[in-house]
């Protein structure tokens, strides 16, 4: 009898459901936007010259054979769709460039990972030639993130700005619009399908992603195949919509990969006699030099990433922004705000913790320049953008990221300034402590950089964006990782960084 | 009656081999106490490890050197009638790693409640009696504690309840052995942050879903009025969660499984019967995402009869 009700508690514990699947918070809600930007071809370049630098040969005529041919091929998919592509239809209609920078924050935190060290406790570099050995590469780890995601959203960018020039030069409607046997699966609008921006998308973002994220190559491949399968399936774009698209992003994606192999990145881990050489230089000036508080000893990370190309700055302009120097390590005021961070950690409240939580974007995570886009895709996605105008939003608000990271990492290697533990030992972090010198904090530039960015864009959130920024900023002081005026001196250099995109925005036509 | 403490006391430490699931003094042995009989205790675990396994790969980390987790608990256990006893556990938890520079965490973990009841009483052949228990109880975080400070973090922070079934023979000269088995349902549990990546995928909420855990364990021990001695074998497996990666931090979800052997000894002064005191030992001999720690356990628990004093 005993036996039996225990047997009857245990089903009942069983059927309650403790725990379970979890949902994500960020949904991405089918639309149709609100303004279809006709006028997108025109907008002002970034790295093109104009969308005629790439051509698009003209359709053929939608009473051509070979398109009837087309329409009746789609009407055949939808005839029998499966509800795994209707899902897939559902997953990319909510923005094919807002989709891809969630995929793309996946393959950042999967990549976001320090090499392990050797038996020997030397550290070995990843190597892009050889992706799949360990260790993998690449490590994205803040600066090549903030590079990934900015190359991502301009090449994007551009390649929607081209692809709008030539829909608005042949004006060829979608499958939907000129055969009513065909069905609207989602939102279908009046904007002409050739090229079909959802294969222009898919073509640029692989290509590039294949280059930055080698190891993601079927993640990839398949993802863009799916954009493209679901563009047909929803009577938004033909096989020579997508065809004609294909082929331009892939072309654009070409001119971006140039770009990136020789815009410093690969100069930016330095070698032992070049890191030598930015510690005597501390030496040299009267302070402690930064070194490494991991055990075994690990090589500062991309100390030359201050080199690396920018997008609306040059290199004389990071110069000029740089801040002035920390205050000396062994200034009273750098003893009083080494002090302020162990009380700081020592007093910590669970809300600061959480703070710190929220922030902490360290190992397997998309990184700051991620957690901002993570802010700003709801924002883009309640505006219901068109495609180029959210790959606009995007690229301004990674352009600025990948800049501000420039600077800050200028600034990090140019003063060479220790981290509050390795001054006093006593200060214990409530994260992962940065394996890079203190003076700028990385993530107070960043969130000046994008918190202006956004605001510009979103003048109804500047209250939360601003918000955001100081928490996020405020969250290293709590950490026990950055002093007081790594914070401030970070932000004012962040907000300035992001004004040279902003001028370039309030000019580019699209406002 | 005797109120001993078997292994399952020694159980106090599992994952990452910190007082991540802690279980009470009692919860998991072959005994019963006499009704309206009140025990409580205090007990002190000191858990350390400096390898630990990082999916499948054991290794060393020189950023944090040897973690040390020490978890001080108060127990009490009350025989409601002769068949069905109630426990309490409310742990104290300490953590602190001896390289690196992470902040050490403390706080009140988790309340762990149980109800256990005996579903069989019977002789066994002229060697001695079988008997069975079955136990349901739960825990819930008695602190906000975060659990996204892995390995550092004082518990997983999840609700959780479980279910346990155990089967006890025991000899009539005071050999015995016991045979165990729990499945845990752990409520999902939330973050700080609002995205995480584990099992190859990047989680766009804040929201963990936790694994369930399936343990089991076999005691072999010898008992008589004023002695408990036992040697123990626990497993423990986690029923899905993903590894920690190569060079990755731990986390709450992982798939934690492992092995562990214990000893335990529990002893009753002369002059004061009412008073036991307890030691034991445990060291994980494999496993999955957790430490591989050595375990110390001490405590005293004393007894107070409410029907006025009958033989313990």
């Amino acid at each position: 009898m005993s036996l039996r009700i225990l047997a009857a508690v245990m089903i009942a514990l069983s059927i309650s459901g403790c725990g379970g699947g979890v949902q994500s918070q960020e949904p991405l809600r089918a639309f149709a936007p609100a303004d279809l930007d006709a006028n997108a071809g025109t907008w002002q370049m970034i790295v093109l010259t104009g969308p005629t630098q790439f051509s698009v040969p003209p359709p053929a005529p939608v009473t051509d054979a070979s398109y009837q041919a087309e329409l009746a091929s789609i009407r055949a998919s939808q005839a029998q769709m499966t509800s795994a592509q209707l899902d897939s239809i559902r997953e990319w209609s909510g923005g094919a460039v807002l989709r891809w920078n969630q995929i793309l924050r996946e393959l950042v935190a999967r990549a976001d990972l320090p090499p392990a060290p050797r038996g020997d406790g030397s550290i070995p570099a990843p190597d892009p030639n050889n992706p799949f050995a360990e260790p993998n590469f690449p490590f994205a780890n803040p600066p090549y993130a903030a590079r990934a995601y900015s190359y991502v959203a301009v090449a994007q960018y551009e390649a929607l700005k081209v692809a709008w020039y030539y829909k608005y030069l042949y004006r060829r409607p979608a499958p939907a619009k000129v055969d009513g046997s065909i069905r609207a699966v989602g939102p279908v609008t009046d904007l002409p399908a050739y090229p079909a921006e959802d294969a222009v998308i898919s073509g640029v973002t692989a290509e590039l992603l294949k280059l930055l994220f080698p190891t993601g190559v079927e993640q990839i491949t398949l993802a863009a195949g799916e954009e493209r399968q679901a563009a047909l399936l929803a009577g938004k774009a033909s096989s020579s919509d997508i065809a004609a698209g294909l082929a331009l992003g892939q072309a654009v994606a070409q001119m971006f990969i140039s770009r990136a192999s020789a815009d410093g990145m690969r100069g930016a881990a330095g070698s032992a006699p070049l890191w030598k050489a930015l510690e005597d230089a501390a030496i040299a000036r009267g302070e402690t030099p930064w070194k490494s508080l991991e055990t075994p000893v690990r090589p500062p990370m991309l100390p030359f990433f201050g080199k690396v190309q920018t997008w609306m700055m040059t290199s004389a302009d990071i110069a000029a922004e740089r801040p002035a120097p920390p205050p000396s390590t062994s200034s009273a005021q750098m003893a009083a705000e080494l002090a302020e961070v162990r009380s700081a950690v020592d007093n910590i409240t669970r809300d600061q913790l959480a703070t710190v939580h929220k922030w902490a974007d360290g190992v397997s995570t998309p990184t700051p320049p991620g957690h901002w886009d993570a802010i700003a895709v709801p924002y883009i996605s309640a505006a219901h953008y068109s495609e180029v105008r959210a790959a606009r939003a995007l690229a301004l608000l990674n352009m600025a990221m990948h800049d501000a990271a420039v600077g800050c990492w200028d600034t990090k290697f140019a003063y060479f300034n220790p981290r509050p533990s390795q001054l006093d030992p006593r200060v214990q972090t409530l994260v992962g402590l940065p394996n890079f010198p203190s003076y700028e904090s990385g993530h107070s530039t960043f969130s000046a950089a994008a918190a202006a960015v956004l605001s510009h864009l979103f003048p109804d959130g500047s209250a939360d964006f601003a918000a955001q920024r100081d928490e996020a900023a405020l969250s290293r002081l709590y950490g026990g990782i950055h002093y007081r005026s790594d914070i401030d001196v970070g932000k004012q250099h962040g907000e300035r960084i992001a004004g040279y995109t902003l001028r370039f925005a309030q000019h580019d036509g699209a406002e | 009656m005797k109120a001993t403490a078997g292994a399952g006391w020694l159980a106090a430490a599992i994952a990452l081999s910190h007082s991540y699931e802690v279980h009470a003094q009692t919860i998991e042995d072959g005994h019963l106490l006499a009704a309206h009989e009140l025990r409580t205790g205090l007990s002190y675990t000191h858990d350390s490890w400096d390898e630990y396994w990082e999916g499948a790969r054991k290794r060393v980390n020189g950023n944090i050197g040897t973690v040390t987790t020490r978890t001080a608990s108060f127990n009490a256990a009350y025989g409601l009638t002769d068949k069905l006893d109630l426990f309490a556990i409310v742990p104290y938890v300490r953590t602190h790693a001896s390289q690196g520079v992470l902040h050490d965490m403390e706080g009140f973990q988790d309340l762990t409640l149980a109800a256990k009841l005996q579903v069989l009483d019977k002789p066994f052949t002229a060697a001695g009696s079988l008997r069975a228990f079955g136990v349901v109880g739960g825990a819930v975080p008695l602190s906000d504690y975060t659990p996204d400070f892995m390995p550092l973090s004082i518990g997983s922070a999840s609700e959780r309840i479980f279910g346990r079934l155990t089967a006890h023979f025991a000899a009539t000269r005071g050999w015995f052995v016991t045979g165990t088995t729990a499945y845990t349902w752990r409520d999902n549990v939330r973050l700080d942050r609002s995205s995480y990546f584990t099992q190859n995928r990047l989680f766009l909420t804040n929201e963990v879903d936790l694994p369930n855990v399936f343990d089991y364990a076999l005691t072999a021990g010898y008992s008589n009025a004023s002695l408990m001695a036992s040697l123990s074998w626990s497993e423990q497996r986690t029923r899905g969660g993903g590894d920690i990666r190569r060079q990755d931090m731990p986390f709450v979800s992982n798939d934690m499984d492992l092995s562990r052997v214990s000893v335990g000894l529990e002893y009753a002064l002369p002059a004061l019967p009412n008073l036991r005191l307890q030691l034991g030992y445990a060291y994980t001999l494999d496993g999955r995402n957790v430490g591989q720690a050595s375990t110390a356990t001490m405590g005293a628990t004393y007894r107070f009869d409410f029907d006025g004093g009958s033989e313990p």
